[in-house]
């Protein structure tokens, strides 16, 4: 999508505002959209005047992927702790002092092998463990991730840089019921000295769904 | 037959952007704070927004990024439902648009904060405790029904009429949504997860070895004849 955001300043007559406002760049259409939105909001009585901003604060820093990073690093450290997680998810990460929460209601846990690997999607929509990962990335909403992890996920994942070893067989959970589930990935080599601080530190949202691999190599950006 | 229905499995589309952020634009995440908003003090719910995208010109959805839909579905929403009027939406986004530095009006329920957050934390837990006999057991096969297309659905369109294997009975019963319109998730039901071989559903891809695994509400299964 084109985001070249002139500032024409053509006049034209009245009833071409839409032309006009597409000149101006869609991004600034949006934005001045969604500020009409939440001053409506705010007209009406229907949010306070720091909702907005305590909304982002919050998946900022009480339900992000810092929370599912802290659940992988423990597991990797206390073989008892994963049994618990992958067998009941929900009570285990209070263990970590995690909440449960929106889109966490049902949590379901599984675990990279050396013979299987597993990857997360959503084909009809968005769903994703949102107390573990806060908000779901651009990828995974992306209609054509959907599309074709299912069928071809060695494809897809050769998209996020991930070169799969042939003899693993992938295992894919479509989400469209009440459970979100989570990947607790494979612990690279060389980290048996690793405070799980520093385990955590090495793995992303895209691994904690499968779309990744955990490597102790530094990664750019 | 509504595309997001059936996306699962369309061949032909080329490499995923993989982008890795949540927010592109800093409006995305202003206009996610209204959206929770809107959770959160029950004005919708994620079928609402989910009628929305299914509803969409399928080219429209495969256009357009992940939050200018919704801001079009979140609009249309509070417009149908009388939330907002559409004229003073169009009239005030063009106040902002010509004056952008425009402040937000400093008034607002002071109430709603603490509301939106606490929703944050709970959530909306789905199961309700109520005594159910299941139709099928775990080991069971089982057929996915080609049940009649709706306005809304939870079964991916990619998996009707395959044969899969019960793999968990989930305890109790789930309520999807008595609000709207859907295919039969009006009632609390069973839960399944039920896993595929990949060549069951596709059996001109390449074997792996390779499963998939979907939950299904119970209405959208069917018992297969043993042999």
């Amino acid at each position: 999508m084109s985001t070249h955001d002139h500032d024409h300043d053509h006049q034209h007559a009245s009833g071409e505002h839409h032309h006009h406002d597409e000149e101006r760049g869609p991004e600034s259409y949006y934005a001045a959209r969604t500020k009409a939105l939440e001053s409506l909001f705010r007209e009406k009585g229907l949010i306070g005047t720091d909702t907005v901003d305590r909304v982002i604060h919050f998946f900022d820093h009480e339900m992000g992927p810092f929370n599912g990073a802290r659940v992988v690093a423990k597991a990797w450290t206390d073989e008892a702790f994963k049994a618990r997680l992958l067998a009941d998810a929900n009570q285990a990460i209070k263990e970590l002092g995690l909440r449960e929460g929106i889109e966490g209601e049902n949590l379901k846990v599984v675990e990279n092998t050396p013979s299987t690997h597993n990857v997360v999607c959503c084909t009809l929509c968005s769903c994703w463990p949102w107390p573990l990962l806060g908000l779901p990335p651009y990828w995974f909403k992306d209609p054509v991730f959907r599309a074709r992890v299912v069928r071809e996920p060695r494809a897809v994942l050769k998209d996020f840089g991930v070169e799969l070893d042939s003899a693993k067989k992938v295992a894919i959970w479509d989400s469209s019921a009440q459970v979100r589930f989570f990947v607790i990935p494979q612990r690279p080599e060389g980290t048996e000295h690793f405070s799980e601080e520093q385990l955590a530190a090495l793995v992303s949202t895209e691994a904690m769904q499968g779309l990744g691999l955990v490597s102790t190599a530094q990664q750019g950006a | 037959m509504k595309l997001q229905q059936f996306l699962g499995g369309i061949e032909g589309l080329g490499p995923v952007a993989v982008e890795k952020r949540v927010f592109v634009q800093p409006w995305e995440a202003r206009l996610f704070g209204v959206h929770a908003t809107m959770m959160g003090t029950s004005i919708w719910a994620w079928p609402d927004l989910r009628v929305k995208a299914e509803g969409m010109n399928p080219l429209d959805y495969f256009k357009y990024r992940y939050y200018i839909k919704w801001q079009g579905a979140m609009a249309e929403f509070l417009v149908e439902r009388g939330y907002i009027e559409a004229a003073e939406l169009d009239a005030l986004t063009q106040r902002f648009l010509d004056n952008p530095d425009t402040p937000l009006p400093e008034k607002g329920n002071p109430h709603i904060t603490d509301r939106v957050i606490d929703y944050l934390w709970t959530g909306d837990d789905p199961y309700r405790n109520i005594a159910t006999q299941p139709k099928f057991k775990v080991g069971d096969s089982v057929c996915v029904k080609d049940v009649p297309l709706g306005i809304h659905t939870r079964l991916p369109g990619y998996l009707r009429k395959k044969v899969g294997v019960v793999e968990v009975v989930y305890d109790g019963a789930y309520l999807y949504w008595d609000k709207g319109p859907t295919d039969g998730l009006g009632t609390p039901q069973p839960v399944y997860n039920v896993r595929f071989n990949t060549t069951d559903i596709w059996p001109e891809i390449p074997d792996h070895g390779d499963v998939l695994y979907n939950d299904f509400f119970e209405v959208y299964l069917d018992s297969v004849q043993q042999q």
